[in-house]
């Protein structure tokens, strides 16, 4: 995991027992994991009684690294090896690595939910209904004796449902079910790497 | 008939292309044998491509990792059942509950940066700010999900930013021997001489712009400032801003006064404050655009006032020359009087400057050999220097270049270890291993023990060829010997001359008798050849081939001829 300059200073300073004993490096990082998952941003999150004695620029600075490493090591899947190797080189004792990859462990299906909802999705198709119909004849042809369905898919995006309506003939319907026939393969396919 | 020859033609073709070296026609394939479809089928199943071995050899790479990563997800959500919408659990399975998306969005974050060292002292005033003021990062925006997208960001900036200053630095910056922030430094000034140019160029293509008069200002702050002069109607629309702002705020906190006082006549005095709040409003901003008018007058004034300085300055300067050509006129004016006295004393003060001036110049002469040869010996120091520093910085760079190369190099390798160690951890622990290297290793026994018999054969027919070679020099030399005996007793003894006689028919009767009898075994062994290639023919059925490919050809022929008579009647 590559990390920039200005993180890695903060994570070096959040491992220096002379600025975070135990027990504030214990609420530190509780903190930090709860400040990214918090839904709205609160100011006072680093107002806690035992990080008072700590320089608030230091606190701060402390407090970007760590939500950095988070994401990262989140956006990147880290394993255990990762990022003790990372926290390891940065100077943190065992101990303390213990204490953030547990932390780490508790929310990372959160933190990996909230990332995963930065994006876009098309809508989910949940149902479908259909209706065979029969084109006899129009204003222009006397003998048209075709069939065609019409068709509603149910769909579904963000909690909101929403129906896709259309008509087509055979042929066309045909052509759409190879290819939903086909995408349901390829993913089969594709889960047997 | 013609259609199965052609099929069967065209795979023999396409054999044949992919280079099947045995024998290979139509008849392969319409009457086969054993061997040959046996061989030919060997051949295509060494062509097939063995993608499976060669994964399984190689070191799998890191996508194909993440693929089966991938490939692992896809399947576990392919086993999650669907549910109906109402039925799902929140956090059950992300797949089937999309919660709210959000788009990407970034904006910048405001960082405490950490002081460098102790040279770069921040003001007291932003370090109260970062201190008391600034929220930490999470609480920086309303929106939490940009906050992540924000931070995220910015790491990548950041990293992207150091990497780019690096690889400059190797490139470049290591060759001009400055320290990085000599470079920084050169670097600022250069950018700002080339964003001086262009903009001097762009004013000059206009030159009833307000801006051409600028052209002649040396420093790039100073054009800037007057762009910002120009650019006054922007300037005043922040202030307007600024103003509103501040109106706005007053109007609160008047609003949160005027509440305790009592509910009586609020209308009023509601209307009295919007009153006075217009008016104020007005005041004020006639006070910005006066003391922004003032601002621009004091800045139009100020260039002549630094002119007229200047013509100041210059005016006294001129004024003490001037004042020191009248002082010395006015000492030569003075010595007039008591002219020739004086003249003979300024020639000898003349010859005693001359004398001095010679005597000083010698003097010189001898100091400046010494010196001349200094500064040339420095000279050659500093080039050697030179030559070292050069050298020096040329090695620093392979070492960097050394050093980037392996730590790369330690990199991958760690990634390949890891990569094997998962691996490992994936294979299968069944008994398939020891099973096959017990089959490799009965092979190998099977192919030492063929091996000793094959080295007993080969010592047997080398004793043989031995014992063989032994005889027949055996006979060679008794022949000789009782040659040599016979012939000599032969000259005297007529019996024996007749014996000697026999013995040379006899020699040459055994030879031949050899002879034949080596003869009769070399035919023995060709004759096997010859049936084991029979054999091998019988096995082919060439014969049996033959007459069936004439059967075709026959059959052909009456097909076409059918065809050619159909074609004539149609």
């Amino acid at each position: 995991m590559e990390l920039s300059e200005s993180v890695q200073r903060g994570l070096q300073s959040l491992a220096d027992p002379s600025s975070f004993d135990q027990s504030s490096f214990q609420v530190f990082v509780d903190v930090s994991f709860r400040s990214l998952l918090s839904s709205k941003g609160d100011p006072a999150v680093l107002d806690q009684p035992e990080l008072r004695q700590i320089d608030q620029i230091l606190l701060k600075q402390c407090h970007t690294a760590a939500t950095t490493f988070i994401l990262e090591a989140v956006k990147q899947n880290a394993d255990k090896s990762t990022i003790s190797s990372c926290l390891e080189e940065l100077t943190f004792s065992a101990e303390r690595i213990e204490i953030f990859y547990s932390t780490h462990q508790k929310h990372k299906k959160e933190l990996e939910c909230l990332l995963a909802s930065i994006g876009r999705r098309p809508a989910q198709i949940n149902d479908v209904s259909w209706r065979l119909q029969y084109h006899m004849k129009n204003a222009q042809v006397d003998k048209v004796n075709e069939p065609f369905y019409s068709i509603s898919l149910k769909s579904e995006n963000e909690g909101s449902s929403e129906d896709i309506n259309f008509t087509c003939t055979m042929e066309q319907l045909q052509d759409l079910v190879g290819k939903l026939k086909d995408a349901a393969k390829s993913v089969e396919k594709a889960s047997q790497m | 008939m013609s259609a199965r020859f052609r099929v069967g033609m065209s795979l023999a073709q396409a054999c044949q292309d992919i280079g099947y070296k045995g024998e290979i026609g139509y008849q392969t394939f319409l009457y086969s044998n054993e061997p040959e479809i046996r061989s030919l089928l060997m051949f295509l199943v060494e062509k097939l491509p063995r993608e499976r071995a060669e994964v399984s050899d190689q070191p799998t790479g890191k996508s194909v990792v993440l693929q089966r990563a991938i490939a692992a997800v896809i399947k576990a959500q392919l086993a999650v059942p669907w549910l109906p919408s109402n039925c799902r659990l929140p956090l059950f399975d992300e797949t089937q509950c999309p919660g709210a998306l959000h788009s990407f969005h970034v904006q910048s974050l405001s960082l405490p940066h950490c002081s460098k060292g102790p040279g770069k002292k921040q003001l007291k005033e932003v370090m109260d700010y970062q201190r008391y003021i600034l929220p930490p990062v999470t609480a920086q925006f309303s929106r939490h999900t940009s906050v992540l997208a924000s931070i995220l960001e910015q790491h990548i900036a950041e990293l992207s930013a150091a990497q780019e200053w690096d690889n400059e630095w190797n490139s470049q910056g290591l060759l001009s021997r400055l320290t990085p922030q000599d470079y920084h430094c050169r670097k600022l000034t250069r950018m700002h001489k080339r964003i001086k140019e262009q903009l001097h160029s762009a004013t000059l293509t206009s030159p009833e712009s307000p801006l051409s008069r600028l052209c002649s200002t040396s420093d790039l702050s100073e054009l800037l400032q007057a762009f910002r002069c120009s650019d006054h109607v922007l300037t005043k629309g922040t202030h307007f801003t600024h103003t509103q702002k501040f109106t706005f705020t007053q109007e609160v906190a008047a609003m949160t006064s005027s509440i305790p006082t009592g509910h009586q006549s609020e209308n009023d005095i509601q209307l009295c404050q919007q009153e006075e709040l217009t008016l104020l409003q007005q005041q004020f901003h006639q006070l910005c655009s006066d003391v922004n008018q003032l601002a621009v007058d004091i800045k139009h004034m100020s260039v002549p006032y630094t002119q007229v300085l200047d013509e100041l300055k210059q005016n006294e300067l001129g004024n003490s020359e001037k004042e020191e050509k009248i002082q010395v006129k006015k000492k030569t004016i003075d010595l007039l009087p008591d002219a020739d006295s004086n003249l003979l004393k300024l020639q000898v003060l003349v010859e005693a400057s001359a004398k001095r001036v010679v005597n000083l110049a010698s003097q010189w002469e001898k100091h400046r050999a010494p010196l001349i040869d200094e500064r040339r010996r420095l000279k050659e120091i500093c080039s050697n220097q030179d030559l070292e520093s050069s050298r020096k910085l040329s090695e620093i760079k392979t070492l960097h270049d050394r050093i980037r190369v392996s730590t790369e190099e330690a990199k991958k390798k760690e990634e390949i270890y890891k990569q094997l160690v998962t691996d490992l951890e994936n294979l299968p622990q069944d008994l398939s291993r020891s099973a096959y290297t017990q089959r490799i290793l009965e092979i190998v026994s099977n192919i030492k023990k063929q091996k000793e018999e094959i080295k007993k054969i080969l010592s047997d027919t080398k004793e043989l060829q031995k014992e063989i070679n032994n005889l027949t020099g055996k006979l060679d030399r008794t022949f000789a010997v009782t040659d040599e005996l016979v012939f000599k007793d032969a000259k005297k003894d007529e019996s024996v001359r007749k014996s000697y006689k026999y013995l040379a028919a006899l020699h040459e009767n055994c030879n031949q008798l050899i002879q034949t009898i080596e003869d009769t075994g070399t035919i023995l062994r060709e004759i096997r050849d010859l049936e084991e290639q029979i054999e091998t023919e019988n096995g082919n059925k060439t014969v049996a081939n033959l007459e069936r490919i004439l059967d075709d050809y026959k059959a052909i022929r009456q097909e076409n001829s059918a065809l050619a008579a159909k074609v004539r009647d149609g």
